[in-house]
């Protein structure tokens, strides 16, 4: 049961009446998903007086209509619009109370001793060893209810690639979830309606108010400012989401600034704020862990609907040397198969849709460069990102290993997801068909989940825009928590990572204002 | 700069547009857009779409429901197109005129006045074009039109599919997850 204690202290554009106004208080926070809502909590609860900001709509769970095409439009930044430049990425990010956690598949990794170690090694953070960070996922995962699915919490597709993992003698990798008792609707991405994905929205957010936190929503943080090289507080708009009419202009004076808009939201709001970018680095770095999803056809049905969005995964090749990509099975709706393959024209696209209910698939995500870049032109957000050439031979690595596992599991006959038909029949044309492959634009049908990188963290001044405790080189007390801080692109899905350094960032922060 | 040369940029452009467009609607994105005098369909893009709507769900034969008992176009116009940023909504009515006069040198009409088999053809050849602007364009209008008739939830029933389920299943809400004890 809810009580009245432990919810959200949220006020919405329909709340505000003044056409201004003007808010003291100790610390200010952009953006209320992984990063904002942990450093919320952990900010509020030591008894600092919290005002978070966030850009997206309050959406109550009981509102989660568990129709994509209606969560996208209301939750997703740009309503799910967002791409790359060219238009063949789609960088999905969420935009709500609770940010991109409301809304994503909830899958947990802890960040990899390797790249603890690599950002020691090239960029100086050499204070995040995996013993430091231990504590901090193990408190992230206790709080948010982090455990491997159980043996029922599983999907029919799932249960098939199972077997073809089990043929190729492929270590199981079982999926650790941020979600208590699931339900096993398969809405990760529609967000959860009975609240068992444990998002921002029903767990560090409403924590942080009953510490006296409070949450404007439909507000979008429009400057960042700084005197004498020391953050002052923001100006934002609350902005009504029905008719796109600013209705209160408001501002937050506060000594802490912290900056959770995630990894492209934040460094534009640093490019408009023209601070903290002496490095020239704000909005570079960017990467996106791009996606390619198999689909494979199978001779009976397996109406792969429902059940964990993830179950299961094969990460041996996850790391970049050991070839830089990682397997997910994933449940999907008719919508998305809709436009996940090309069979052709016609015809055999209706075969296609009517082979659906006996359809499964199994995504292939890759570790990529830091290649691309965020930044503001004529009023639009531009994200200039291409897959780079070594990326993509890593992709057709793990498309092959990806069929093979399919073919194992008994699939018929699979689909690339490509622009024009690429079918494979049999084992023996895997390799003949994903070596014809090449890197071009409009090829593919890439879904990026992951964006990161934009603000990297460091402490070279002239390479990075965060030092290694979250404040950034320039601006004394303005701290960035969200994924942009991330040196490097992980290769694994990133939240508990992000959930841990937002974690011991707030730490950093409670030591030097205490208070 | 050479004619040639401006052609070929704003065909990029076009090409840039509506490929922007189309990685909007995915995964499986409706935006219930208000439809303006600026973004409504004018006549061609009406015409390709009833096209393609034919072209690519051909369904005699199947269990699937024929489109033309479904809402589709306005779905298209309504829930897509009109949600859409005006600038790539200008560039996509560009791209769509522009795709509409393709098949003209080699098949000697438009799109939209096309025979069946040869719409399929047309579409086809463009998505496994060399031309990365084609490749856009083909696969852009064509994701638009099956995305819009796949939204239509009576559309599920042939496959099996039931949508939402956590009313159909009796699932209680957990509410908020109690604050950790110190
Ligand atoms: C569909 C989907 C599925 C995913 N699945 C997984 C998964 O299974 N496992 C995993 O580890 N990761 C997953 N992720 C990624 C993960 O959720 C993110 O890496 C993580 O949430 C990033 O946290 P963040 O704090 O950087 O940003 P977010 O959580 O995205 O929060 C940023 C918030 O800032 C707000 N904002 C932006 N600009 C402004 C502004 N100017 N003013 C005020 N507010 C602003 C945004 O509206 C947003 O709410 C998924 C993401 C998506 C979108």
């Amino acid at each position: 049961m809810m009580s009245n204690k432990n919810q959200l202290n949220v006020k919405t554009s329909e709340d505000m009446t003044a056409t201004e106004l003007n808010i003291e208080a100790d610390v200010v926070i952009i953006g209320s998903g992984a990063g904002g809502g942990i450093s919320a909590y952990e900010l509020a609860k030591a008894g600092k007086k919290v005002i978070i900001l966030e850009a997206g709509p309050y959406v109550p769970s009981e509102k989660f209509t568990e129709m994509m095409a209606v969560s996208m439009a209301t939750m997703y930044e740009g309503e799910g619009a967002q791409s790359n430049t060219d238009g063949d990425i789609t960088v999905l990010q969420g935009r709500c109370v609770g940010g991109s956690t409301v809304v994503n598949a909830a899958l947990c990794f802890r960040t990899p001793d390797y790249y603890l170690k690599k950002w020691g090694k090239e960029f100086g953070l050499t204070n995040l060893t995996p013993e430091v960070m231990l504590p901090y996922f193990e408190k992230v995962e206790k709080n948010l209810g982090i455990t491997e699915v159980k043996p029922h919490e599983t999907s029919s597709g799932a249960e098939t690639i199972k077997k073809g993992l089990k043929a190729l003698d492929i270590p199981l990798g079982l999926a650790r979830r941020n979600i208590r008792d699931c339900a096993m609707t398969g809405f990760c991405f529609a967000g959860c309606k009975t609240d068992r994905k444990q998002s921002m929205m029903v767990t560090y957010l409403p924590w942080a108010c009953n510490h006296g936190a409070e949450i404007y929503a439909d507000t979008r943080v429009t400057k960042i400012s700084a005197e004498n090289g020391t953050a002052k507080g923001v100006n934002a708009e609350v902005i009504d989401p029905k008719t796109g009419v600013t209705k209160t202009r408001l501002s937050v004076k506060a000594p802490i600034v912290v900056l959770a808009a995630g990894p492209t939201g934040s460094p534009l709001l640093l490019q408009q704020s023209g601070l903290a970018n002496s490095s020239g680095q704000v909005g570079k770095n960017f990467a996106c862990h791009p996606s390619l999803s198999v689909t494979a056809i199978y001779e009976k049905k397996l109406n792969d609907f429902h059940g964990a969005t993830h179950s299961l995964f094969d990460d041996r090749h996850t790391l970049p040397e050991n070839g830089g990509w990682i397997q997910l099975n994933a449940v999907q709706d008719p919508v998305e198969a809709s436009f996940m393959a090309e069979p052709g024209t016609g015809k055999p696209y209706v075969r296609y849709m009517q082979n659906y209910p006996n359809s499964t698939r199994l995504i292939t995500l890759i570790h990529d460069k830091n290649v691309g870049e965020v930044t503001m032109e004529n009023g639009y957000k531009e994200i200039r990102y291409q897959v780079d050439d070594e990326d993509f031979e890593a992709m057709k690595k793990g498309l092959k290993e990806n069929a093979r596992i399919l073919f194992a599991s008994g699939a018929k006959y699979l689909y690339l997801p490509t622009y024009d038909t690429q079918r494979i029949n049999s084992v023996d044309e895997i390799d003949s068909v994903i070596d014809a492959l090449e890197n071009e634009s409009a090829r593919y049908r890439y879904t990026s989940f992951h964006p990161q990188g934009t603000c990297r963290m460091g402490t070279d001044k002239s390479k990075t825009v965060v030092n290694p405790y979250g404040e950034t080189h320039d601006i004394k007390n303005l701290y960035v928590v969200d994924a942009s801080l991330l040196p490097t692109s992980i290769g694994y899905n990133p939240s508990e990572t992000v959930y841990a350094l937002a974690s011991y960032i707030a730490d950093q922060i409670n030591e030097a204002n205490p208070g | 700069m050479s004619d040639i040369n401006k052609q070929r940029r704003q065909f990029l452009k076009l090409a840039t547009a509506i490929s922007v467009a189309v990685a909007s609607l995915s995964p499986m994105q409706v935006i219930a857009g208000k439809i303006t005098e600026d973004n409504k369909m004018d006549a061609t893009e009406h015409a390709v779409f009833t096209k393609m709507l034919t072209t690519s769900l051909p369904t005699e034969g199947s269990p699937l429901i024929p489109p033309a008992s479904l809402p589709v176009i306005p779905t298209i116009e309504g829930a897509l197109l009109a949600g859409m940023p005006p600038h790539i909504r200008q560039g996509l009515n560009q791209g769509i005129h522009y795709f509409n006069q393709g098949p003209l040198k080699k098949y000697g009409k438009s799109f939209n006045e096309l025979p069946d088999e040869q719409a399929t053809a047309f579409v086809d050849e463009w998505t496994s074009s060399e031309k990365a602007p084609h490749r856009a364009l083909a696969m852009g209008l064509k994701k638009l039109t099956v995305l819009a008739y796949w939204a239509i939830p009576d559309t599920w029933t042939p496959l099996g599919y039931v949508g939402p389920v956590s009313e159909k299943w009796k699932l209680k809400y957990r509410g908020v997850t109690p604050e950790p004890k110190a």
